[in-house]
């Protein structure tokens, strides 16, 4: 596949690293939480601060250190590869985007950084964008993630605005003040779905195993590690101000544990090692989510414990798949066995990473379920929940038995492991590291018990951390021995218990996922039927829809809702001669016929309005409309005149009557509305504003020109911005006719 | 070249410098009296069009400082980074900043305004002008 020679770009590694020590030196000397303002939109109330508590620093410890042993691995993974240097560039932007994430303390910050995550990750899974399935994976990634970014975008305003800040510091400080708003309820659902579709809880869970399409070094960092944790990430940072709603713990408990649950009998459906390590990450992903909603001190020590046991043991499994998948070019369990023979490294990566996936004692899987165990016991968890949580407990007994001892250990028949290697030390380096943590933070948990505990006084600020207790007590070993013993049961049963449920295939149609494929073929569908109705090419059709919208839209709302005309004040004689012109010009351009008598008699009531402006007192409009009047006519007459040339004359107008009907419809409810509109009372707040404010602060005493160039600058900017792009895209066009006339000459001359 | 109408080619020849000044000086006294930069700016298309239709399309662009590409370019980052400086004074983007230069007898003011309604007052014209110039190219290559 690839040479074994491994890239340069490991160097780039130095940089997640150097953000480690940089976290950790400012865990160890600085005062938590870590503020640093940075205004942004000042007027919109949106700051760029960065707010890093104990919670946001486990994360960017994590996103660093993890992120630094993905890019070294990746360097081994990709060497050879023609778009590897793509990857990296994106894994260092999605990098920079979680961080931004994780320590922005404004909704709106929050917002953007996580949506670039979600476009990063886009780019990602479409790395081989050769393929199809890639392609369909990518675009569903972004669909569901982005699209439930989209709700949760509303639920975070909705959620600024009743609380009347979008700091999230200063919106948990001031939670008693608007936590029993109406508005709060709808907010929180909308937060929900944003948060469930990213880190793909039920019923958005479906895209995290196709997101499997992207190179291994993505799905560790990205699948599993770090961004589908952003949700949870989001769901902890709010936990303080919501903790105490009944919404909050039930949607949260019940969603958690229906995706666990069922994402470990999907585990079941699947052959690629990748994909059951993709559900199982989805489980765990539930699991963190139960844990949020539970009230107590146990579930936030739990919470936090759990997301760094499961980073350190995911993370190497998946780079272990990438190993075998590497080596052996499958990663199908049906055609691996026995590997440990000829990939020693990676077994042993592989194991350490089960042990403590398993939950094993003296590994850091065996504290996580320590406290989970303790969480459970301290919080009333629902009864139904706790059996569902042991069955979750026994399929990753299971799992990581399949993923440990069913490939590089257990003998299958009709797989041969002949010509099958290790991989360059950047390979079986980073798992085996990784891994190794995992064990050794098991051993000593007490010198990364307080990190945690700073997360979780963020989480749950009335927690104290004292230390980090392991409990031995009956309770514990019993649940460890019940999951240990079952979930070997479902590792012994796996091949049976896979068929079973592949006569559940039918089920599928009612899946979200198949809801999904349903929706991706309706909005093509739609869209075939809506637009050539809209969209007919006809210029006289779109006038004529366009016109009938504003009279259709107009003419109720002028007899329900206006109730005065303005008086009437009568006009000067220059006013009334200018507006007969223009009477009698509108008249002709409705009557005649000929194209080129039609421009000049429209080209009249430009004029002619030029002229009304001018007496008016409106010399600016009156300039402006001559100016574009002049050069209006000149270019249509020029295209007419080429097209009478050409003899592609349009047919003669013949049905004027409708358009005489359809123009002094349109033109009456217009003037209807303009009286009704100058009738109703006029607020001069912005109109005296402008007077005044024009000479002291912008030296001008031309309020219309002030406005453009000073007061409302950069919106001028982007209409000019706008002028110019339109001529930058139509030169090409009128470049394009003018060569084909060119050549049609020199062919007859 | 084709056949083009002698009056108005004269007539252009003295046209078209005026009206290229009186755009200039709509944009210049914009600021306190009628004009600005994007009537200035329409003026001069006015005078484009008319040179193009008067002495050819291309003629006409080439008597625009650049070309109309470039000038639109150039235009609209003049207009984008006349909104720079308030920056270095710690100020927001895009408010501007004013100055005078004595000449003894009265005092000359310039600011940034001025480069803003520039820039408008040439992308306009590059953009608009060009497009004009351009039709009437079209036009021309149909001629028998």
């Amino acid at each position: 596949m690839n040479t074994d020679k491994p890239s340069r770009l490991v160097a780039l590694a130095l940089v997640p690293f150097a953000l480690f020590a940089l976290a950790l030196m400012v865990y160890l000397t600085a005062e938590l939480p870590v503020r640093i303002h940075l205004p942004w939109i000042p007027s919109l109330g949106i700051e760029a601060s960065l707010h890093i508590d104990g919670w946001a620093l486990q994360f960017i410890l994590l996103i660093t250190g993890i992120g630094g042993f993905v890019l070294v691995y990746a360097a081994g993974y990709l060497a050879g590869d023609p778009k590897r240097k793509r990857v990296f560039v994106l894994l260092l932007a999605f990098m920079a985007a979680m961080l931004g994430s994780v320590s922005a303390d404004n909704l709106i910050v929050l917002f953007v950084f996580w949506e670039l995550t979600g476009l990063t990750s886009f780019l990602l899974v479409g790395t081989k964008h050769e393929d199809a399935t890639a392609r369909a994976s990518a675009r569903q990634a972004l669909v569901v993630t982005g699209g439930g970014g989209l709700v949760m975008l509303a639920g975070l305003i909705l959620l600024g605005q009743v609380a009347g800040t979008y700091s999230i510091s200063e919106l948990i400080a001031s939670g008693p003040n608007w936590i029993n708003h109406e508005l709060v309820p709808l907010a929180l659902v909308c937060i929900f779905i944003g948060a469930f579709s990213k880190s793909a809880q039920f019923p958005f869970h479906f895209w995290l195993p196709n997101a499997m399409s992207a190179p291994t070094p993505v799905s560790a960092y990205l699948h599993s590690a770090t961004m589908v944790k952003l949700g949870i990430y989001l769901l902890g940072r709010l936990h303080p101000a919501f903790d105490e709603l009944l919404l909050w713990q039930v949607s949260l408990i019940t969603v958690g544990v229906v995706t666990s649950v069922l994402a470990m009998l999907l585990t079941l459906s699947e052959r690629d090692l990748k994909r059951i390590l993709a559900w199982s990450t989805v489980a765990a992903l539930g699991t963190l989510v139960m844990l949020i909603g539970q009230p107590g001190d146990g579930a936030v020590m739990a919470t936090s414990a759990f997301l760094l046991a499961h980073a350190l043991y995911k993370a190497p499994l998946f780079f272990v798949a990438g190993n075998v998948d590497y080596a052996a070019g499958t990663r199908n369990i049906d055609h691996l066995s026995r590997l440990v023979r000829v990939m020693p490294l990676s077994a042993v990566a592989a194991l350490l990473a089960a042990i403590s996936m398993a939950g094993m004692p003296l590994s850091f899987g065996f504290v996580a379920k320590d406290l989970i165990e303790i969480a459970k016991h301290d919080g009333q968890i629902f009864a139904w929940a706790s059996y569902a949580s042991m069955f979750v407990s026994a399929m990753s007994v299971a799992v990581a038995a399949v993923a440990a001892i069913r490939v590089f250990w257990q003998h299958n028949g009709n797989a041969s492991t002949e010509g099958v290697h290790e991989g360059s030390p950047l390979l079986w380096l980073p798992p085996l590291m990784v891994a190794g943590l995992g064990i050794v933070l098991g051993l000593v948990p007490h010198l990364i018990g307080p990190l945690i505990g700073a997360a979780a006084e963020s989480m749950r600020p009335a927690l104290q951390y004292e230390e980090l207790r392991i409990l031995l007590n009956g309770h514990v070993l019993v649940s460890l021995v019940t999951a240990s013993v079952i979930g070997l049961a479902f590792f012994i049963a796996w091949d049976q218990l896979h068929k079973l449920l592949e006569r559940g295939r039918e089920l599928e149609r009612f899946s979200p996922s198949a809801w999904y494929d349903l929706l991706m073929r309706a909005i093509p569908a739609a869209a075939n039927w809506l637009t050539p109705r809209l969209q007919h090419g006809s210029l006289v059709g779109y006038a004529a829809m366009l016109l009938g919208a504003v009279v259709v839209a107009v003419v109720p709302a002028l007899v329900i809702w206006n109730r005065q005309w303005p008086a009437f004040d009568p006009p000067s004689l220059a006013v009334v001669g200018v507006s007969l012109l223009l009477v009698v010009a509108a008249i002709a351009a409705c009557r005649v016929r000929d194209s080129f008598v039609l421009l000049l008699t429209s080209g009249l009531v430009g004029f002619g309005s030029a002229l009304l402006f001018l007496f008016l007192g409106a010399p600016d409009l009156a300039l402006t409309q001559f100016a574009v009047e002049v050069a209006f006519v000149v270019v249509i007459a020029a295209i007419l005149l080429r097209v009478r040339r050409l003899d592609l004359e349009p047919a003669p107008v013949h049905n004027t009557k409708a358009r005489t009907v359809v123009a002094v419809a349109v033109g009456t409810v217009i003037a209807a509305l303009v009286l009704a509109a100058t009738a109703g009372l006029f607020d001069p707040v912005l109109t005296q504003y402008f007077a005044e404010r024009a000479v002291p602060d912008a030296h001008g005493r031309n309020v219309v020109n002030v406005v453009l160039v000073d007061f409302r600058a950069v919106d001028t900017l982007g209409e000019i911005a706008v002028v110019g792009a339109s001529f930058i895209a139509t030169i090409p066009l009128l470049l394009l006719v003018r060569a084909r006339l060119a050549k049609s000459r020199r062919k007859n001359p | 070249m084709t056949q083009r109408a002698v009056i108005l080619d004269v007539a252009v020849r003295i046209l078209y410098p005026l009206m290229l000044a009186a755009a200039f000086w709509l944009l210049l006294r914009g600021h306190n009296e009628p004009g600005g930069g994007f009537i200035g700016g329409m003026v001069a298309v006015a005078a484009t069009a008319m040179l193009a239709v008067a002495r050819g399309a291309d003629f006409a662009q080439s008597r625009m400082p650049l070309g109309p590409l470039r000038l639109a370019y150039a235009s609209l980052l003049l207009s984008f980074a006349s909104g720079l400086p308030a920056l270095g004074h710690n100020l927001p983007y895009m408010t501007h900043l004013w100055g005078s230069i004595p000449l003894g007898f009265t005092e000359f003011k310039v600011s940034t305004v001025m480069l803003f309604d520039l820039g408008v007052f040439g992308t306009v014209w590059a953009a608009l002008g060009g497009l004009c110039a351009q039709v009437v190219a079209i036009d021309e290559e149909a001629e028998p």
